[in-house]
């Protein structure tokens, strides 16, 4: 009986691009896509994920370590979101973009450590992040030039929408489309927020 | 002028990002061109944001440590073991692959009646509901069923009313109970003193926050009693549940408790109290001075 099933899903992972994928039409012609390697995950063939974590892993990481200022906690949540992605993969739409999937489940799970850190200390999280941020701008890597560590810093003394959403559009080459699907606003309104959050920071930066 | 120029330099503002990134309509572009050769604030604002955007361009991202992979290989082997047992699992595999031709297809006929007669078998239903609301006894005697559940009902003496609620006469009472007989207890003609000390005690150490809230509710509708506005402020040190604490605090600034202010001020402090909280009692307290 478990042999029985097993199969479907081992041949889903030998040849992604064969025709038992069930990604639309113009998403099987490209066999190494997101959505079709994402697709087997969900079918239980679970090392179609380890090309979705080289792709995605980096990625995550910046825009967790972005939100956190903090590289460690940074780690621990791109874990999670892995984690998540294989716990949750069945609900997994092979319809929908993986891109927009994992960035909102990354989301979810910096929403809940945000929620845990302000359980965790009843005072005013707000001031934790903003002065962590100063201090925990000294853990990043030694860099070339001194100017993008400025750059990190004054990012961490943005409002963390703001900074997120810097970050999505600057760092991890979100359209103002994806931003607006993401933050469930309209494109134009997502162009309105980075350019003040632009503004913002530039009054940081330049003060 | 000075004024005009002013304000087209705030409006600028917010163009010249658009600007920087050459992202702005050509009409718009046109006016910040027409702006800025007499602007030296909007030169240095556009020069700024433009090296902002470059040292984000030359921006180096963050590099995770090996860590990350490691546990992640870990974690990867792990689910895959968890997975070999119950290879049913497999399951999915086969609904999947039709999901995209899927399509609901109605068992009904599409005739064009149906949409019609969905919409008055839901009339009738709502109907059928309201007259059976309207006819059944429970709707007429809100009483009547904590009768049966307890020992007194809504009209009874302050005495026998604490005797209820504290569940004296042989066997505990339901919280629902309790709600209900506390709500009652206001109903009657003419509450007394005695009344009010139970619905404090009630307030204060009932231990079920519902029963707590009501309380706190027939309080207020005895605001104009002796001794309610008191023990209300006086309550609010006691409280943990955050639902009471806030109808408490709404109380006493709806009712201009004064003398609240300093518990107030003390559950504003309270570490243990939630954010939500303290913000409602920091504002009772704007409203109370």
């Amino acid at each position: 009986m478990p042999e029985k099933y097993s199969h479907p899903a081992v041949t889903i992972g030998t040849g992604p691009g064969t025709p038992c994928i069930p990604t639309p039409i113009t998403l099987s012609v490209e066999p190494t896509s997101d959505e079709a390697l994402m697709t087997a995950v969900r079918a239980d063939h679970l090392d179609q994920l380890v090309p979705l974590f080289e792709r995605y892993h980096g990625p995550l990481f910046n825009y967790l370590t972005r939100l956190t200022n903090d590289r460690e906690t940074g780690e621990d949540l791109t874990q999670t979101v892995f984690e998540r992605i294989l716990k949750y993969r069945s609900s997994y739409q092979p319809t929908q973009p993986f891109k927009a999937w994992v960035y909102q489940m990354a989301r979810n799970v910096h929403a809940d450590h945000w929620h845990r850190l302000q359980k965790q200390r009843a005072d005013d999280v707000d001031e934790v992040e903003r002065t962590g941020g100063l201090r925990t701008a000294a853990f990043s890597q030694q860099r070339t030039s001194s100017s993008h560590d400025d750059l990190h810093e004054a990012l961490a003394l943005l409002p963390a929408p703001q900074r997120e959403i810097l970050v999505l559009h600057r760092f991890q080459g979100f359209s103002y489309d994806e931003i607006g699907q993401l933050l469930s606003c309209t494109a134009e309104a997502a162009r309105v927020k980075a350019h003040r959050a632009l503004q913002a920071l530039r009054k940081i930066y330049f003060a | 002028m000075k004024l005009s120029e002013f304000s087209t330099c705030s409006e600028l503002e917010s163009l010249l990002p658009a600007y920087a990134e050459s992202s702005l309509p050509t009409a718009e572009a046109e006016r910040v061109v027409a702006h800025l050769p007499g602007c030296p604030a909007c030169q240095q604002q556009l020069r700024e944001l433009r090296a902002l955007s470059a040292d984000f361009d030359a921006a180096l991202p963050e590099v995770p440590g090996t860590a990350l992979r490691h546990n992640f290989m870990a974690m990867l082997e792990q689910q895959k073991q968890q997975l070999k047992p119950e290879a049913a699992f497999g399951g999915p595999a086969a609904p999947v692959a039709e999901q995209p031709a899927a399509k609901v297809i109605s068992m009904w006929p599409t005739a064009l009646a149906s949409n019609w007669v969905r919409i008055a078998a839901s009339i009738v239903l709502v109907a059928a509901g309201v007259f059976l609301g309207r006819q059944l006894p429970w709707s007429s005697q809100p009483g009547n069923t904590v009768a049966t559940t307890a020992p007194a009902t809504g009209q009874a003496a302050p005495a026998t009313l604490a005797a209820a609620l504290s569940g004296d006469s042989g066997h505990a009472v339901s919280a629902s109970s309790r709600i209900a007989l506390v709500t009652n207890s206001t109903k009657t003609a003419e509450p007394d003193d005695a009344t009010v000390q139970v619905l404090l005690n009630t307030l204060n150490f009932d231990p079920n926050p519902n029963v707590r809230l009501a309380a706190c509710e027939a309080l207020y509708r005895l605001r104009d009693a002796p001794g309610v506005r008191e023990g209300l402020a006086n309550s609010l040190p006691i409280q943990t549940d955050p639902n009471v604490q806030i109808a408490l605090i709404d109380m006493v600034v709806s009712l201009r408790v004064h003398r609240a202010v300093p518990q107030l001020q003390r559950l504003a402090k309270r570490p243990d109290a939630l954010p939500v909280v303290r913000a409602q009692a920091e504002a009772g307290i704007g409203k109370l001075i």
